[in-house]
């Protein structure tokens, strides 16, 4: 039994780090590594610093932020080998909702007769996409808008480095709510297209992965969380969210609270009246406040201060609404 | 994935270390003062010349001309019903390289039918309220003035009807509900006397061995793959070795033959997702190592605990292969709608195509018949699964089988789409899944959902963005 644990547990490491679906696979990284010089070198204002000390800090890669990040990656990892098995799966979702279209509609149109396979298959990839990275976006809103759920995504913006592994530093409730999400989107995206196209949906991929994701992985999308402030221009980051735009996410400076909640497409923020594009040469804090506060990098209060804020949220709203029937 | 490597290696590695598995043959005679010669007390001829009689009735029922035939009729309840001695064994006979050794039933068994051991509940998946063997015997008179077995008013497939409902009424119904029941109570059939005077087996003995006759395993299928037992029931000549267990070069009808559920199983657990086949086989072959190791004493309380165990392993994965077939052609019967339904919006020719969807839906039906034939009455399940199949296919007008009259013919009328029917094929499929948790899953209308599941991964992960 426990043999077998670890056995999961270190296989479950290797594969997030060796699966091209997944956002730190080594080859995604390396070429984020390649990216930030290039742009550290010919680009970036700051030409001057040397590469090196740049991206090799110490007191980025082994601040008490990133240390936590590193125990928080490999506790979450752990804790989901059993949570993950009592989740919904995209399989579920799928089926429900191919049964259910079936009863609503009552007989199964197949559409697209007269296309290709590999039309099919672009335009479940698209829709894939699109579904995905709006959902990504609205639960993103969400968790900063909605009061019980930002107590679980603030572990999130607790990081006052950040580095690659801090795309793991996550709330395991939080966790929960993102594979939620994913089976989803999944489900949806499957069950829909299986059912009006039948056996020739498919996903079109590199290297197994999606290929959006992939295009989106190889260029940079592990310097979003960095202090690289890559940036699009003007013109391109009002489409695609930069990492210099996520990295405003993180600011400490309240101009830049909730805003460029988007994943890929900054279409999404602009919709919503969120976004907003990175200057030359910003320089920002990243972490929920300023002042270091007492604690914050302490794994037991990361895990367990998130339940006693919603927990009292819950309770004001209890006595708000005690109050108003005393009221009446 | 380098896990799986692992296991497999392991599993190899084991497989090569033990010695062969042992064979369902061979069990020593246990009856106290057995004064006969017999060398083994395993003895199933009666099952193996029923699984031969069902065959060689399933060819027949497909001989029939479209016409009223007397003479066909009377071969046909011969087979069904008769016990006379001269019947022929017309499935399966020598192919090629792969010699099968019997020609006659009598040469396995004599005066045996398969009405006696008919299902005696009333069918409620069929019209007319009738007996398992009333209906077997309604079926069988109308496949004699069928064509080739077909009747295109109704789209019956009367062969395909007859043999998948039997293997259920007879077979599956013989073992639940009799060998592996009431028969493996204390009193019944002791171990500790002989079957029959001067037989070379006990009581429990040979109940186990008829109940084991019935599945229609070879004798050695546990030193067979499924993809082997399969070959042999298609009497593949490639298999014709490995069936020919004591080598004299035939391969014989009572014990080296692959039949009935047992072929099904085989067929099913080939796909690599299931193993039916070799785990009923496995509780079997324990059960009467179990009996064996009594040694001709009665079966303590605990021993018959234990032998129930193995009863209930083999009723429960018995059934689950029921419930296999009938997911897999409900998944064949809606290929079929779907192409019908094409070549009708083509002005297409939709002949052979109502052919093929007559011949699926009457495997379905036979098969979904055969499900409600064990020993416990299945409730709202074989009311939900009756309702979702109907008494017909939904025919070419929109029509379905309502009922019979009083002439014992189909009155017919008006019913659902087609479009709408194969909804009720995917509603089928879910059934199986729901009540059965059937694992194979061939011909799975949904089936394209679970590859595009693996390909998009788990969503199982911390990942903010
Ligand atoms: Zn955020």
């Amino acid at each position: 039994m426990f043999e077998s644990l670890v056995i999961s547990y270190v296989q479950d490491l290797w594969i997030a780090l060796t699966d091209p679906r997944k956002r730190v696979f080594w080859g995604y990284l390396l070429i984020s590594l390649l990216i930030a010089i290039c742009w550290i070198k010919w680009v970036s204002p700051d030409r001057g610093v040397r590469v090196k000390t740049h991206l090799f800090n110490r007191k980025v890669w082994w601040s008490a932020s990133a240390r936590a990040d590193y125990a928080i990656f490999l506790l979450n990892r752990l804790a989901f080998l059993f949570i993950a098995p009592v989740l919904l799966t995209q399989l579920v979702v799928a089926q429900w909702l191919f049964e259910s279209l079936y009863q609503w509609i009552g007989h199964r149109p197949i559409l697209g007769e007269s296309w290709s396979d590999m039309q099919v298959m672009i335009c479940f990839t698209l829709f894939y996409f699109l579904l995905d990275d709006f959902f990504r976006f609205y639960l993103h809103k969400l968790l900063h808008e909605v009061p019980w759920l930002w107590a679980f995504h603030k572990v999130h913006h607790s990081a006052r480095t950040l580095t690659p592994i801090t795309v793991f530093r996550a709330h395991p409730v939080e966790g929960v709510l993102f594979s939620l999400r994913t089976a989803l989107v999944q489900g949806i995206a499957m069950g829909v297209f299986v059912f009006f196209f039948g056996g020739r949906v498919d996903l079109v991929t590199v290297l197994g992965a999606s290929i959006f994701a992939f295009m989106f992985n190889v260029t940079g999308s592990n310097l979003r969380h960095s202090h690289i402030a890559l940036r699009y221009g003007k013109a391109l980051e009002k489409w695609l969210i930069s990492p210099a735009q996520h990295q405003i996410h993180h600011s400490t400076n309240p101009i830049h609270f909730d805003k460029n909640y988007g994943v890929v497409l900054a279409l999404w923020d602009r919709l919503f009246g969120s976004l907003v594009i990175s200057q030359p040469g910003q320089d920002i804090e990243f972490g929920l406040r300023r002042e270091v506060t007492y604690r914050e990098q302490n794994l037991l209060y990361i895990y367990m201060q998130p339940f006693i804020e919603s927990f009292n949220i819950f309770l004001s709203k209890v006595r708000k609404r005690e109050k108003s029937i005393a009221k009446n | 994935m380098k896990l799986k490597i692992l296991v497999s290696c392991v599993a190899v590695a084991t497989a090569l270390n033990v010695n062969a598995a042992q064979n369902y043959a061979d069990f020593p005679v246990t009856v106290k003062d057995y004064k006969g010669d017999a060398d083994h007390s395993v003895s199933y001829t009666g099952q193996s010349a029923r699984h031969v009689l069902l065959t060689s009735l399933k060819k027949l029922a497909g001989k029939g001309e479209g016409k009223d035939d007397q003479a066909l009729q009377a071969k046909l309840l011969a087979y069904y019903a008769g016990k006379d001695a001269g019947r022929e064994v017309i499935s399966p006979v020598s192919k090629g390289g792969f010699v099968v050794a019997q020609s006659q039933v009598d040469e396995i068994s004599t005066k045996k039918n398969l009405a006696g051991k008919t299902y005696k509940g009333a069918v409620a998946g069929w019209p007319g309220s009738m007996t398992g063997a009333e209906v077997l015997n309604f079926m069988v008179v109308k496949a004699a003035s069928a064509d080739k077995g077909f009747d295109p008013l109704t789209g019956y497939d009367y062969a395909q009807l007859i043999h998948k409902f039997a293997m259920g009424a007879v077979f599956y119904n013989q073992v639940v509900d009799n060998y592996l029941d009431e028969k493996l109570d204390a009193d019944n059939k002791p171990n500790n006397k002989p079957y029959k005077e001067g037989q070379p087996y006990t009581g429990k003995e040979h109940v186990w061995d008829e109940a084991f006759g019935y599945f229609g395993a070879p004798a050695n299928t546990l030193n067979l793959t499924a993809e082997q037992v399969y070959n042999i029931a298609k009497q593949k000549e490639s298999a014709f070795t490995l069936a020919d267990l004591n080598n004299d070069g035939e391969v014989s009808l009572y014990n080296e033959m692959a039949y009935a559920h047992a072929y099904y199983a085989a067929a099913t657990d080939k796909g690599g997702k299931t193993n039916y086949l070799h785990t009923i086989m496995q509780a079997f072959v324990d059960g009467r190592q179990l009996i064996s190791d009594a040694n001709g004493e009665a079966l303590t309380d605990k021993q018959r605990t234990e032998l129930k165990a193995y009863a209930e392993t083999i009723a429960d994965n018995w059934e689950k292969v029921i419930a296999e077939a009938v997911f897999k052609y409900a998944g064949s019967t809606y290929k079929d709608l779907q192409k019908l339904d094409k070549l009708i919006q083509s002005n297409g020719d939709v002949n052979k195509a109502f052919r093929q969807y007559a011949k699926h839906w009457s495997e379905l039906k036979g098969f979904a018949l055969a499900l409600q034939t064990g020993k416990d009455n299945l409730g709202e399940t074989a009311v939900k699964l009756n309702r979702l199949i109907g008494f017909s296919p939904v025919l070419l007008g929109n029509t379905q089988v309502l009922g019979i009259d009083a002439e014992g013919n189909y009155v017919q009328s008006s019913s659902i789409s087609m479009k709408e029917y194969m909804l009720h094929m995917l509603n089928v499929q879910k059934l199986m899944v729901d009540e059965f948790g059937v694992e194979a899953r061939s011909n799975d209308v949904m089936a394209d959902l679970g590859g595009l599941a693996e390909k998009l991964g788990s969503g199982a992960s911390v990942e903010n963005d």
